[in-house]
């Protein structure tokens, strides 16, 4: 018995698996705030090498792929849907891979987070953005395999807060690439 | 202004006026509350839920006191902080001061080049442009005022000043390392006259020794030591450790951990990790006469 | 005899499958408290060691190696493994009940938030076996941690302990806000709940915000030593200052993060033994969210001398000085509260008092620290040993001990004794003056702080000589504190369901409280659910 009783257990302001993943993720922003932070104040040091070596355009379409895959989230959360929520998956998937041949690129030209500025703080903040990605594919493996075995036990709320979760490392992916790439073209 | 500590005196006795008063009040209310109020009789305490007036006065007060030591910070900081001229109309001396791990690097314009002990004109604004070769150090003389960091890739700039001759010690004061204790350092503040001889001779190059003296400059050359250190007027031009051209000048050796003398001098360099665990300083194997003739080297460099 | 013994203590073996799997907020308090107070026990070693080694002027008992290492792991642990989870066990305990809740939100992320943060203090103590701890500090500035400078993996180790203890207080923090929101008995407007709940939603809010500045931080750290990078290495581009810019805006809220509950505390136990209801109600919400959003705009008051510039140097100090004003307001309201009062002298209360006073002294002190020129001048000195250790543990520590006094008989069922109780309080007041207030003097006559030794003939050694002697009083006090959990778990007089005639929920159930907490679960209509029921003729305006 606690205070919801009554009140729509589904209630973003009243789910505590809502509200709980609302609150992770604004712990995780402040992760990225500090990255970000790091990363701007470094940026003048590794620009001449951010603006040979990055290839925005490409980066653009793989970005793209990404904030559809926003777009097939929101879809598969709301109707509950399992091919919707694969579709997600495999657009996130492909983002990876975009950045995993970026990554390989960089790497044949020689820069490493070890070689000098840029490639420090580039492979750190990118980093940690595809490693929340793919702890975030994770959670949608996982969420497809409940969906098939266990339909019954998966709510609208294991949906929704996943969901939350995608579009959150969507978002970040928005600042990165604005900060990372567009920040070539203007600096 | 006698020194640059003297308005950080004035605004500390006033806080701490201030903060006791505070206290003291503080005290006063809790333990006769304590005593006056003490349950005993039975009943109970009067229910009280608060009062609005009171808390906007016990916020207003606060507020009032504080803008005022603002305020007074603001016009301290003024009269010590960048540019200030401490009230003298004599242009700032220029010095640059590098930190290491584990002393003190000083460059005078005219090309005088000391570790950890540094002169000073009196009644002469003080301009130290503070730079780090490898961590994060501070200078800090009590008897002058304030401290600044010494961070390595940036340059700070500290104004000290003092009407008065006289010896202060000083230390780093930013966690540097294992030797961070022994970091120290001496200021000595005397008359223009003073200062610029011991200026032109600091710059000078060293006086050529003899007799066992230059035995011992011979021992020094053919040494690990001049992988390290400078003599000016001799072939060792390192700057890893400090510039040894006037060592017999000063009144203290390795940061401040020995006074300078010849019995110390040799037990030092007898022993460097037995005074200063973890410095920079290799134990140099030497005979007993090689090291007597070091020592008298040293020592004569003035 | 088990009964009043806290369930996760009445297991057959000290470690068995009960005890591992338990997700009862209950025991996985007991447990935080229990990790707290071993490694208060710890860190007051290290402390001890500390002091001998400053007791003379150019003492050799420490190497400065094996000093650095251990001045660096008492800090660190201090705050991470003996604040940190002193709070958060009282709290988990604690929020629940007092919220006429089960349990929390998430009990089985509970039971992972406290093996996280005992992993992660295994983990950085590991580092003494492994190779040599951590001994850059507990702030550990770059660049003296990056790989040119720093010797061994001690750094490694801080960087993974704090990561993964990190961790689990923040899931702590998310449990409790959640728990909090959304969990709270029917009745219990936000406006109606107690103090110490209070503080601890604005606690956690506080944790979410600056935790992951740290852990962004030791990230970064981590690429440095491991992968080469250069982000605080200016030889490589990198800047140095970046790491404390960082790391100060996790780390003044987190002073606050392990104020704020000690707060929390004093405003439970001073009303119940002043037998009025805490003076200023909403003031005191108020003050505690003003102190909370205040916190991350103070952090480069650590910086004065780092040469950030006049203007900036100006706003922090500013906001330093402000942050005293509703800190300020709740020792008046504290204050007010005893007034006309019914006091009761009992070990918590005189605990709440010592707290008072130690604590304004450590205020005073800081708001001192907060005008630019005498920070310059004391900064870095021992005078901010002094005043540190005066808002710690005249602070957190106390108002700690306050509220184990108070809640023991709730968790257990018996009494902590009275006259050990005593001889603890006042062991602890006389060694905490005299172990940190001639620090203050110290660092006004030049004594810099961490350093290993320090030269004779300074006029510093009646200093260093009677701070010694305080940290072997208040390792006396701490014997006496031990002594009395230890003996009165089992000889302890019984304490009933309400030995202190209180206001608040948790009084309102068994001691100790059964699985669930409450038989059904309470509902309310005020501030003070037990003072309601005692006395409805003088109850709570509603």
């Amino acid at each position: 018995m606690s205070a919801d009783a009554g009140i729509a257990q589904r209630s973003f302001t009243h789910d505590r698996h809502l509200v709980g993943m609302a609150l992770f993720i604004a712990s995780e922003s402040t992760f990225f705030l500090g990255i970000v932070v790091a990363y701007i104040v470094l940026r003048d040091q590794g620009m001449a090498t951010a603006k040979t070596q990055l290839d925005v355009g490409r980066t653009a379409i793989f970005s793209l792929l990404l904030f559809s895959s926003s777009a097939t989230m929101a879809v598969a959360s709301a109707r509950r849907d399992r091919l919707w929520l694969a579709a997600t998956a495999l657009l996130g998937a492909a983002f990876l891979t975009g950045q995993g041949l970026e990554y390989a690129r960089l790497l044949r030209a020689g820069i490493r987070p070890g070689t000098e500025l840029f490639g420090t703080a580039f492979f750190t903040l990118t980093g940690l953005h595809g490693l929340h990605v793919l702890v975030g594919l994770v959670l949608l493996g996982a969420l497809f395999l409940a969906a098939t075995l266990r339909p019954r036990r998966i709510g609208p709320v294991a949906w929704e807060s996943i969901g939350l979760y995608w579009h959150f490392v969507d978002s970040v992916w928005l600042v990165v690439f604005t900060v990372v790439y567009l920040g070539t073209l203007v600096g | 202004m006698t020194s640059s500590l003297e308005p950080i005196v004035v605004l500390s006795l006033l806080v701490g006026v201030i903060a006791a008063l505070i206290f003291v009040g503080v005290i006063v209310a809790l333990v006769l509350f304590a005593v006056r109020y003490r349950a005993g009789r039975g009943g109970s305490a009067q229910q009280i839920y608060g009062s609005q007036r009171l808390e906007i006065a016990w916020t207003a007060a606060p507020v009032i006191v504080l803008a005022v030591v603002f305020a007074l910070s603001v016009v301290t900081l003024e009269r010590i902080g960048r540019g200030a001229t401490f009230g003298s109309l004599e242009p700032p001396l220029h010095v640059t001061v590098i930190g290491h791990q584990w002393w003190f690097e000083f460059r005078y314009p005219g090309g005088a080049v000391t570790a950890n002990e540094a002169h000073i004109p009196i009644g002469v604004p003080i301009e130290l442009e503070l730079r780090s070769a490898d961590v994060i150090h501070a200078f800090w003389v009590p008897e002058l005022g304030p401290k600044k960091d010494m961070i390595p890739g940036q340059t700070n700039v500290l104004r000290l000043f003092t009407a008065r001759p006289g010896i202060f010690g000083g230390a780093c004061s930013e966690f540097c390392g294992v030797e961070h204790a022994w970091m120290r350092i001496q200021i000595v503040a005397e008359s223009h006259r003073d200062f610029d001889q011991w200026l032109s001779s600091q710059a000078a190059a060293r006086v050529a020794p003899s007799g066992p003296a230059a035995d011992g400059e011979q021992v020094f050359l053919a040494s690990v030591c001049v992988s390290c250190h400078a003599i000016r007027g001799t072939s060792a031009s390192a700057a890893i450790g400090p510039d040894l051209t006037h060592v017999g000048s000063r009144a203290t050796i390795a940061g401040g951990v020995l006074t300078n003398d010849t019995a110390a001098m040799r037990s030092w360099l007898a022993d460097p990790q037995g005074y200063k665990p973890g410095s920079q300083m290799p134990r140099v194997s030497l005979s007993d006469a090689a090291l007597d003739a070091l020592v008298t080297y040293l020592e004569g460099l003035k | 005899m088990t009964a009043g013994v806290p369930a996760v203590m009445r297991r057959p073996a000290f470690v068995t499958a009960g005890l591992l799997s338990t997700v009862d907020h209950k025991d996985i308090g007991v447990l935080y408290v229990l990790l707290g107070l071993v490694f208060f026990v710890l860190g007051g070693l290290e402390a001890l060691l500390i002091r001998i080694q400053l007791a003379t002027p150019g003492a050799h008992i420490l190497d400065p190696e094996t000093y650095d290492q251990i001045f660096t792991m008492h800090g660190t642990t201090m705050i991470f493994l003996m604040a940190i989870p002193l709070l958060v066990g009282i709290a988990n305990y604690m929020v629940p009940l007092m919220i006429g809740a089960e349990d929390v939100a998430f009990p089985r992320l509970n039971a992972l938030s406290f093996w996280l943060t005992l992993f992660g203090g295994l983990l950085l103590y590991w580092s003494f076996l492994a190779g040599g701890a951590p001994d850059a500090g507990w702030f550990a500035y770059a660049p003296l941690t990056e790989p040119a400078h720093a010797i061994g993996s001690g750094i490694d180790y801080y960087i993974f302990g704090l990561a993964v203890s990190g961790a689990g207080t923040i899931i702590a923090a998310i449990n409790f806000a959640v728990t909090i929101l959304l969990m709270r008995c029917p009745g219990m407007s936000v406006g109606r709940m107690p103090q110490f709940v209070w503080m601890v939603l604005i606690t956690s809010v506080l944790i979410l915000g600056a935790y992951p500045m740290l852990t962004s931080d030791l990230v970064m750290l981590l690429v440095d030593r491991q992968l080469g990078g250069r982000f605080f290495d200016p030889s490589g581009g990198g800047n140095a200052t970046l790491w404390q810019h960082l790391f100060w805006l996790f780390g003044h809220p987190e002073v606050y993060i392990v104020i704020l509950p000690a707060f929390g505390m004093i405003s439970e136990i001073v009303p119940v033994f002043s037998g009025k209801p805490l003076f200023g109600y909403a003031y005191m919400a108020a003050s505690g969210v003003a102190i909370g959003f205040l916190s991350f705009g103070v952090y480069a008051h650590h910086m004065f001398a780092v040469g950030l510039g006049d203007a900036q140097n100006a706003f922090f100090s500013l906001t330093s000085m402000l942050i005293a004003v509703p800190t300020g307001v709740k020792v008046f309201n504290w204050l007010a509260t005893m007034w006309r009062g019914h006091v009761r002298l009992e070990v918590p209360m005189l605990f709440a008092l010592g707290f008072i006073a130690t604590f304004v002294i450590g205020g005073l002190t800081g708001v001192s620290l907060a005008v630019v020129p005498i920070d310059l001048y004391v900064e870095d000195t021992q005078y901010l040993v002094g005043h540190f250790h005066y808002v710690l543990f005249g602070g957190t520590v106390m108002a700690s001990f306050a509220g184990l006094y108070y809640w023991f008989p709730k968790v257990t069922g018996r009494l902590l004794d009275r006259q050990l109780g005593l001889a603890h309080f006042w062991l602890t007041l006389a060694g905490v003056t005299l172990a940190f207030l001639p620090l203050h003097w110290l660092g006004i006559q030049g004594m810099p702080r961490r350093v290993w030794t320090y030269p004779a003939g300074l006029g510093w050694e009646w200093s260093n000589l009677v701070s010694t002697i305080g940290a072997f009083v208040l390792a006396a006090g701490t014997i006496a504190l031990l002594a009395n959990l230890i003996r009165s778990l089992r000889t302890g007089e019984s304490a009933g369901d309400d030995p202190w005639d209180g206001f608040t929920l948790e009084w309102t159930t068994s001691s100790p409280p059964p699985a669930h907490n409450f038989d059904r679960p309470p509902v309310v209509r005020g501030r003070r659910p037990l003072w309601d029921r005692k006395h409805p003729d003088r109850m709570d305006p509603a």
